[in-house]
């Protein structure tokens, strides 16, 4: 089974690039951004999700680790992808990513995908400034800014999220203190259904502005919503392809574990609504259970 | 001549008040009552009971006795170690008393201390060794007052409990820092968030940690700490032993492993069973071979050889008592399930699983797989770092895979991703019937590997202590 451009035959199934050697296409080009450094939560799982899904329908993927002090042709990729941290790696990537990212912004305006969790979401904004008052320096090219917030927002969480007209639930685990606040130059990527989302007080998750998408959910995300995995693709395949997105249709996979595993976290996620933790994290620490 | 683990007798005079009477009666009877319902060995109960009853049970028990106690805590390796631990002191001569199954929040440490102690709240003469959950250590410490604590080692594990693993240096450090000068700092050199903790402090120190002249490991995408701790430049590895722990040195600031009081000199591990080591010491050179299989064993035992170390005592029998710690509950543990061949074997975080999935695959293993996963309170709710764990080494060995568990649902779309076809796994959420399914399926020439979380092996244990095929975990 193979993406399916369909452009050439009219007919939005899998024909038409099915019926082509998988030679003929270039691959998808994915940039995995310091993935030495942001490492911790899993969200190494978002880059398994769309190898795989791509490679299950003949399309092929080919990955480039970018790491502190390279400068990468962002141009060349159809999909970044940037990940969350730790503090003291954020910090890290967060120097090296105010020298070598800006030239991002070229390739957005482009039309490359851009999918970012967390840290990455607090870095592509203006500004992280952290509780002690340190800033942290952004790249700007998402209009939002994010402060130190008092707790964790620790728990799984679910929200709505619009792409190509189509509107469905994704999940997620969310693992942050960061508050955000949006600009006007971007839209929310969900909205909340169970969980704090950018701050606890709006009911607005994540970023979205053309094709860069960013969010709080780990968990890792794109594994348990194969759906927001597949309009990745179709948006890749899209940009490789230089077609309109609607042009772009995939051939459908047995996704009887992923349902199941979405369906779980979302069941997980509505259940603890309204509460801020879901361990209440800072007494464990403190061991006063 | 006096030593670290003379009882000190305290400075009050202490008498059995009523209250902590009713305490230790209550733990001691909700501890009989779990064992005779057949529901475990009552290790985490006994001690919520008790506390109830007597909030200060614990440190009324240890602390106001002046009960000599050895701490230790750390991400990885506490059972291990604490079973090295006590049989390196009961070796020399020295009465243990031993929390062995492994209960280590503020509960089960209480429970140690309850069913040890008889009624009129005295403990046996000799060393209380505490394994203590590095979340729960902050609270536990203060009122156990450790004449040793031994820090094993700080990876990523249960990120939704603690945030983030700084979080947890942080926890440790706050104790290590307070601990009496007198008391011994046992800390794993080739963990450099582990070597540098309590810089200021300027108590005994004793390091312990490998040194041999190559890599056993290298660095993967589940290494948590490869910044330095002083610069937060990368550290440069001359060798790495394990995940992020190695000889490393920083090229920027000059932050370098520190010296090492305690060093494996030779290590040789042998298949799923066993491993040869020399350790070093500053009282001479020990030969020793483990009945369990790892690089990790070697950190353990070295960790134990150090609290001897610390706590001034001698190592004269050590070879022989290493030689006889057999594999904690659950650790690779080799099972006899009625004629079938089974390997339970537990893995909490992506090291501890990258770890044993390394030593499964030195036997061709994990072919027929139980694998399980749950959400609790000592498991964790997110289960995200599954993604971390190399699982795509694994996948092409697997032929069947029972996936069980409350997150069934995560590692069944985790192995999926991995490599494992979906018609080769099947979920059956509760663990009796996974077992029974597993074992169903299980071809004649193959052993079935168990590989599960925390709850799950309590569970899965239990279930096979009721057919007969092991020991009470809590005695193992």
């Amino acid at each position: 089974m193979s993406a399916t451009k369909a452009g050439a035959t009219k007919a939005r199934g899998v024909k038409a690039r099915g019926a082509k050697a998988a030679g003929d296409h270039r691959p998808i080009r994915i940039a995995h951004l310091y993935p030495s450094l942001l490492n911790v939560a899993g969200d190494g799982g978002n880059l398994i999700a769309i190898a795989r899904r791509s490679e299950w329908r003949g399309i092929p993927v080919e990955v480039v680790a970018v790491e502190k002090g390279q400068t990468p042709d962002y141009g060349k990729f159809d999909v970044v992808l940037f990940h969350g941290g730790q503090d003291v790696e954020m910090a890290v990537v967060a120097e090296d990513f105010h020298k070598h990212g800006p030239a991002l912004q070229a390739a957005v305006d482009g039309g490359t995908i851009v999918f970012a969790v967390c840290a990455g979401l607090q870095l592509l904004g203006h500004r992280y400034i952290s509780n002690a008052g340190e800033v942290m320096e952004g790249v700007g090219i998402l209009d939002l800014e994010t402060r130190g917030g008092p707790q964790r927002f620790m728990q799984h969480a679910a929200c709505e999220v619009t792409i190509d007209g189509v509107t469905e639930t994704v999940v997620g685990f969310e693992n942050h203190s960061g508050l955000t606040d949006l600009g006007p130059g971007c839209e929310a990527f969900g909205r909340v259904l169970a969980g704090a989302g950018n701050n606890g007080l709006n009911g607005l998750e994540g970023a979205r502005a053309g094709s860069v998408f960013a969010t709080y959910l780990h968990g890792p995300c794109l594994p348990k919503n194969p759906w927001l995995t597949d309009q990745l693709i179709r948006l890749a395949v899209a940009h490789v392809e230089g077609v309109a997105l609607a042009e772009v249709a995939l051939a459908p996979l047995d996704d009887e574990l992923e349902r199941h595993a979405h369906d779980v976290a979302l069941a997980k996620a509505m259940a603890n609504r309204g509460r801020r933790t879901a361990l209440e994290p800072a007494k464990l620490v403190r061991g006063q259970k | 001549m006096s030593s670290l683990i003379d009882r000190r007798p305290p400075a009050h005079k202490t008498s059995l008040s009523l209250r902590m009477f009713l305490a230790l009666m209550a733990g001691k009877s909700a501890a009989r009552a779990t064992r005779l319902a057949g529901r475990g060995g009552g290790t985490s109960i006994t001690g919520m009971v008790a506390r109830r009853v007597d909030p200060r049970v614990l440190e009324r028990l240890v602390r106001d006795h002046g009960v000599p106690v050895v701490a230790i805590t750390g991400s990885n390796g506490k059972t291990t170690t604490a079973r090295f631990t006590a049989a390196l002191l009961r070796g020399e001569g020295i009465t243990v008393s031993h929390n062995s199954a492994g209960a280590n929040l503020v509960q089960g440490v209480t429970s140690l201390a309850v069913s040890y102690a008889d009624m009129r709240g005295r403990l046996p003469d000799g060393v209380l060794v505490a394994e203590v959950d590095e979340g729960a250590l902050p609270r536990v410490a203060p009122e156990l007052a450790p004449r040793a604590l031994l820090v094993t080692d700080l990876f990523r594990d249960q990120l939704d409990r603690f945030g983030e693993i700084y979080a947890v240096a942080e926890a440790i450090e706050s104790v290590a820092a307070g601990l009496p000068a007198e008391s011994a700092l046992v800390v794993n050199a080739d963990d450099p968030m582990v070597a540098t903790l309590a810089p200021e402090r300027t108590g005994k120190r004793v390091t312990f940690g490998l040194a041999i002249d190559r890599s056993t490991d290298r660095i993967t995408r589940a290494a948590d700490t490869i910044r330095c701790p002083k610069c937060r430049s990368d550290l440069e590895y001359r060798y790495v032993y394990l995940s992020h722990m190695g000889d490393y040195s920083c090229s920027k600031c000059g932050f370098a492993r520190p010296p090492l009081d305690v060093a494996v000199t030779s290590l040789e591990v042998v298949g799923l069973d066993r491993t040869r080591m020399e350790i070093q010491t500053p009282v001479g050179k020990l030969t020793a071979e483990v009945p369990q299989s790892g690089v990790h064993i070697a950190y353990n035992a070295a960790g134990a050889v150090a609290i001897l170390v610390g706590l001034g005592v001698s190592l004269e029998h050590a070879a022989a008592s290493l030689a006889a710690v057999g594999p904690a509950f659950g650790r690779l543990e080799k099972i006899d399930a009625d004629g079938r061949g089974l390997i339970l074997a537990f893995a909490k975080n992506p090291t501890s699983y990258n770890t044993t999935l390394r030593a499964l695959a030195t036997e061709g293993e994990p072919r027929q797989l139980l694998i399980a996963g749950s959400n609790t309170l000592v498991d964790g709710e997110d289960f995200g770092w599954l993604w971390d764990v190399d699982f795509e080494t694994m996948a092409p060995k697997v032929e069947r895979a029972i996936v069980s568990g409350t997150r069934a649902d995560e590692l069944a779309n985790r192995l999926k991703y991995a490599g494992v076809p979906s018609e080769r796994l099947t979920i059956v959420e509760d663990r009796k019937a996974a077992l029974d399914a597993a074992l169903a399926a299980l071809p004649a020439d193959r052993r079935l590997v168990v590989l599960t979380g925390y709850t799950p092996l309590i569970e899965l244990r239990n279930e096979m202590m009721r057919r007969g095929w092991t020991g009470r975990y809590w005695a193992v």
